[in-house]
């Protein structure tokens, strides 16, 4: 086929006034189509996916390394200078929750629990109530060491999936803390870059940086666990040899389930996890894709395309951030179709 | 009156003293004797107690007899006055009165006489409601049930069952009202469906009942003529929904015909009635013979009509957009898919395997799409024409060089002269030009993700083959002038040893210099069959190229091809350097981009590497083959996975395949560091 380029705007709608600096994260509330975006440009965005406006910004003393919604009005945010923040939208009111001995890589908001948790470079979790009185002594409810640095961390109801350096996962259950339900390590080979939970909250999928995904159950017993396994993607073949680019950011479809993963090869690729399909791959992007969040209702996909830093310091292109419109048909699972009589 | 007994008696009384003293009289005279008188006396006492006794009894019987007759008429009376449901009229005070039973009699009669008569009444009003029940539950259908319900029955004529009996009756009123309301409705829906429809009414209704098709009088409202009614009603309306639905994809169709026809308006007025009932819901459609047959027999023959009014235009426009299509791709130099909308539309469209108008939307989205290409290529391809302009100048220049006679001031040769001092000029500006047009041939391509092809070769290869060519003339003049100075030097020293001097300006020996015009030959080959417009060598020549170049191109292949690397053929692919020659493979160094190209590479396909495509031609048939189902389309969203493919599953932990490129994960075996990190680390020392 003659090189026919890709036509513009083919990868969704483009947001004005993107972050200067590389995405780190980016999500979509739960309550209506805006987006918050942290940036290593040291803000927290808050766009209007819907109507392309940036609501808001908010400046810290270092990269932001994560961001995550309070509720509509308000949101966290892990930042590189080891604080963790609270910002009120509408007043441009910040409070720092506290802080951490080494840079907050993440942070997640548990409506279950009521409480925020960061995971940071210090290999420890903490958890934060933040409807406690102000000043940290109040407002810190625990502190939990990590076996290593903690990379990736993902909710689901009360269960809590914490990756760290060194392949190690720990399950906890949010209304103990003290331990970890299950201590587990990957079964990729190499580093872990991402963990999120299944929306039905029977498991987890893991990636790591050789261009793979795990998907994992939280249940033990030997049934469930026959159900797990790993498979290659964003991956390239050239001159025999196989290039493999690290997988940055997965996503799981609020409705049907199945998940989006982006990697550093620039393509959104949409898989059915059940049955072990790709559904859908869409338009290369113009470098890495750094995170990726379905909507509250999965009608929208908000893509970073944003340059990760795995070559190092190098040129690359501009970081945006693109709102597609998902149709369902790249969604919705496609059962195994039975073999045709021949 | 009182009186007269009383005299009677007393006279009676008299007239027996006188008649027993005239007795005692004649007896004397006669001399009776005294026991025969006395026998006569008792005798006639005898006969006398005789006959008292005799009325006696006949008075007994008498009274006997009235009383009777008292008695059954109080009977009588209770039973009328308990069968009206009234109270029994007091009769036995009257025992009392002085009156005596005659009078006890007399006063009972009228009393009977009008119970009687009131009975008599009742009964009239009850035969008379039971006659109409009787009537109208017969008219209603179910006259089984109720005939046994109401038997005459004379014991109880209570107003109580005569309320009963009118309140039956006004309920069957109700419903005799309710049914005939309800036939006629039907009645009016029947006629309006058959209105619509085309339908005779008369015949329709009075084949469900014919008492209906009459104007006045009587319709039948048995359940019976109510149920068919309504399956008549039903089948009509399922035959009117049904051609409504015909009518409807017609005026569909018409439309869309009409759309894609430019069809005069005053075409379609006379069917703007069809059209505009495009949205109409069943209930909606209530003119005249819409839906008669007559008139959806008219509308399909003038939807058949526009049909073939279609077929017949629709390949003149696919020609014409077919033509306009190539023209424009020809002018910018671009090839479309090898085989794909090229060959098939006008076959198939004849065949009548795929829609025109498909095609068609096809093509112009193929247009749309090219003319957009073309204007971000103008620019660069005017500069190509240059070059192309001035390598041509080149060859001629070349060719001019080598005549040795050119200096021979012949017809025409000073106009040789000045063309051959221009094309110095320009030939010295070649290469400025070439690393202009990289130049900007590279940012094109940065800018659009692709490779810049002409006439279906990427454009930098042209460029890169045209400079190792060139470098290569170079060489060659150099060794020549070398040679020639050898030569010389060589002469001189035969000279100065036996005093002759060949002529100098002979070439030095046969020896051909390849026969370069400057350009790569393929280019020119392309471009003459691209001139003779014979498109099947294009292809051919452009297949051939591509499996040379495959090596080459494997970093940047097309989105398609790619898209079907990563939906399935990588594992073909491999699984195939599995079994090849992996030392080969090992050695052989990635080429980087604008790097300069082996020839042994791509002209000489000897490594495995370009090897396999040649030998696997199912690959290449994957590779180059457009999707069959929707080859436009698929062009325009080039990356959109046409079925869902499988995942590449492992079990885990799985092994690592193949190695992976270490500069793409950077794995340092002391302390793992994820990018953040790195990144941060980077950051923070600036």
């Amino acid at each position: 086929m003659s090189a026919a380029p890709v036509p513009l705007g083919s990868g969704g709608k483009e947001l004005s006034k993107p972050p200067t600096d590389g995405i780190s994260n980016l999500r979509f509330s739960n309550h209506s189509d805006h987006l918050l975006v942290s940036s290593w440009d040291k803000t927290v965005r808050l766009y209007d996916a819907n109507a392309n406006v940036l609501k808001g910004e908010f400046l810290h003393g270092g990269p932001v390394l994560d961001c995550c919604f309070h509720d509509d009005s308000s949101g966290f945010s892990a930042c590189a200078d080891n604080t963790v923040r609270r910002y009120v939208f509408g007043s441009g009111k910040e409070d720092i929750l506290g802080r951490h001995d080494a840079p907050v890589r993440c942070v997640e908001y548990s409506y279950a629990a009521g409480q925020v948790i960061t995971g940071s470079w210090d290999k420890t979790l903490k958890c934060w109530d933040v409807r406690g009185a102000s000043g940290p002594e109040h407002t810190l409810v625990g502190t939990y060491p990590q076996p290593e640095r903690v990379y990736s961390l993902s909710l689901v109801g009360n269960k809590l999936v914490v990756a760290t350096a060194g392949r190690h996962i720990n399950v906890y259950d949010l209304r103990n803390m003290s331990q970890p339900e299950q201590r587990r390590e990957s079964s990729l080979k190499y580093q872990t870059r991402c963990v999120r939970c299944y929306p039905n909250g029977t498991g987890f999928a893991l990636s790591s940086v050789e261009g793979r995904v795990a998907m994992e159950f939280f249940d033990m017993s030997e049934t469930a666990q026959t159900k797990k396994y790993a498979f290659k993607c964003h991956r390239k073949t050239e001159n025999g040899r196989d290039i493999v680019y690290p997988v940055n950011a997965m996503a799981f479809h609020p409705i049907y389930g199945t998940f989006a993963t982006g990697g550093c090869d620039g393509y959104v690729n949409v898989w059915d996890g059940i049955n072990k399909k790709r559904l859908y791959q869409y338009s290369k992007y113009p470098t890495s894709i750094s995170a990726l969040s379905f909507s509250r209702d999965g009608r929208l996909l908000a893509v970073a395309s944003s340059y990760t830093f795995e070559e190092g310091d190098i040129p690359h292109e501009p970081d945006a951030i693109f709102i597609r419109s998902v149709n369902e048909v790249e969604v919705k699972p496609k059962p195994k179709t039975v073999p045709a009589p021949s | 009156m009182t009186s007269l007994p009383k005299n009677h008696l007393s006279e009676m009384e008299t007239t027996c003293e006188t008649l027993l003293h005239e007795l005692q009289v004649i007896w004397d005279e006669i001399g009776e004797s005294d026991p025969e008188k006395d026998k006569m006396l008792l005798e006639l006492e005898r006969e006398c107690l005789e006959v008292y006794r005799r009325r006696v009894d006949q008075s007994n019987k008498r009274r006997a007899q009235l009383r009777q007759a008292i008695a059954d008429s109080e009977a009588e009376l209770a039973a009328i006055c308990s069968a009206m449901g009234e109270r029994p009229v007091h009769i036995s005070q009257s025992n009392q009165n002085a009156g005596g039973l005659r009078e006890e009699l007399k006063a009972i009669a009228p009393q009977l006489e009008e119970m009687k008569k009131r009975k008599a009444e009742r009964w009239g009003q009850f035969l008379e409601i039971i006659e109409q029940i009787k009537k109208i539950s017969a008219e209603i259908g179910h006259s089984d049930c109720n005939s046994s319900d109401i038997a005459l029955d004379q014991s109880d004529l209570s107003m109580r069952k005569l309320e009963e009996l009118t309140m039956r009756l006004q309920a069957l009123q109700k419903e005799k009202s309710e049914r005939l309301k309800q036939v006629f409705d039907y009645l009016k829906s029947l006629s309006m469906l058959c209105e619509v429809l085309g339908l005779d009414y008369k015949e329709t209704v009075s084949g469900v009942h014919p008492s209906l098709d009459e104007n006045e009088g009587s319709k039948c409202i048995s359940d019976d003529t109510i149920v068919r009614l309504e399956c008549a009603i039903d089948s009509l309306r399922k035959v009117k929904i049904q051609r409504m639905q015909k009518l409807q994809d017609l005026a569909t169709t018409m439309l869309e015909l009409w759309n894609l026809m430019d069809t005069p308006i005053e075409e379609q007025q006379l069917f703007q009635n069809v059209t505009c009932k495009l949205a109409a819901s069943e209930h909606e459609i209530t003119e005249p013979n819409t839906l008669s047959e007559d008139y959806i027999s008219y509308v399909e023959a003038e939807v058949l009509r526009l049909e073939q009014l279609k077929a017949s235009k629709m390949k003149d426009l696919v020609l014409k957009k077919k033509t306009e299509l190539e023209e424009h791709r020809r002018r910018a130099h671009i090839i479309g898919e090898v085989g794909c909308e090229t060959e098939f539309p006008i076959e198939a469209i004849e065949a009548g395997a795929i829609d025109p108008s498909l095609v068609l939307e096809q093509i112009e989205a193929q247009i749309a799409i090219v003319k957009e290409e073309a204007f971000s290529r103008k620019d660069i391809l005017e500069r190509i024409e240059k070059w192309l302009a001035a390598c041509e100048e080149e060859s001629w220049l070349e060719e001019y060089n080598k005549d040795e006679n050119r200096y021979n001031a012949g017809r025409g040769a000073h106009l040789t002269l000045k063309r051959a001092e221009k094309a110095r000029n320009l030939v010295s500006k070649i290469p400025a030009m070439v690393d202009n047009l990289a130049a900007k041939v590279t940012t094109w391509e940065n800018e659009r993700g692709a490779d810049f092809a002409y006439d279906g070769v990427r454009l930098l290869t042209m460029l890169e083959e045209y400079t190792i060519l060139r470098q290569e003339k170079e060489q060659e003049r150099k060794r020549q002038r070398d040679q020639k100075k050898l030569q010389g030097q060589l002469m001189a020293e035969q000279e100065a040893l036996y005093g002759s001097k060949p002529s100098p300006s002979k070439p030095l020996n046969g020896k051909k210099t390849p026969k370069n015009t400057g350009v790569p030959n393929r280019r020119l080959s392309l471009g003459g069959a691209m001139n003779q417009h014979s498109k099947t060598d294009i292809a051919h020549s452009n297949r051939a190229i591509r499996a040379a170049k495959k090596a080459d191109e494997m970093g940047t292949l097309s989105p398609v091809s790619r898209g079907l690397d990563i939906a399935g053929l990588t594992v073909r692919k491999l699984s195939f350097n599995a079994t090849s020659n992996n030392t080969s493979r090992e050695s052989e160094v990635l080429r980087k981009p604008f790097s300069q190209v082996k020839p042994g590479n791509q002209l000489a396909p000897t490594t495995p590497v370009s090897k396999p495509l040649a030998s696997i031609p199912a690959d290449i048939e994957e590779e180059n083959r457009p999707p069959k189902t929707v080859p436009i389309i698929a062009s325009k969203t080039p990356i959109a996975a046409p079925s869902p493919s499988p995942m590449q599953v492992a079990c885990t932990p799985a092994p690592v395949a193949l190695k992976f490129e270490e500069e793409n994960v950077k794995l340092s075996p002391e302390v793992e560091f994820s990018f953040e990190e790195r990144r941060l680390a980077l950051y923070l020392s600036r």
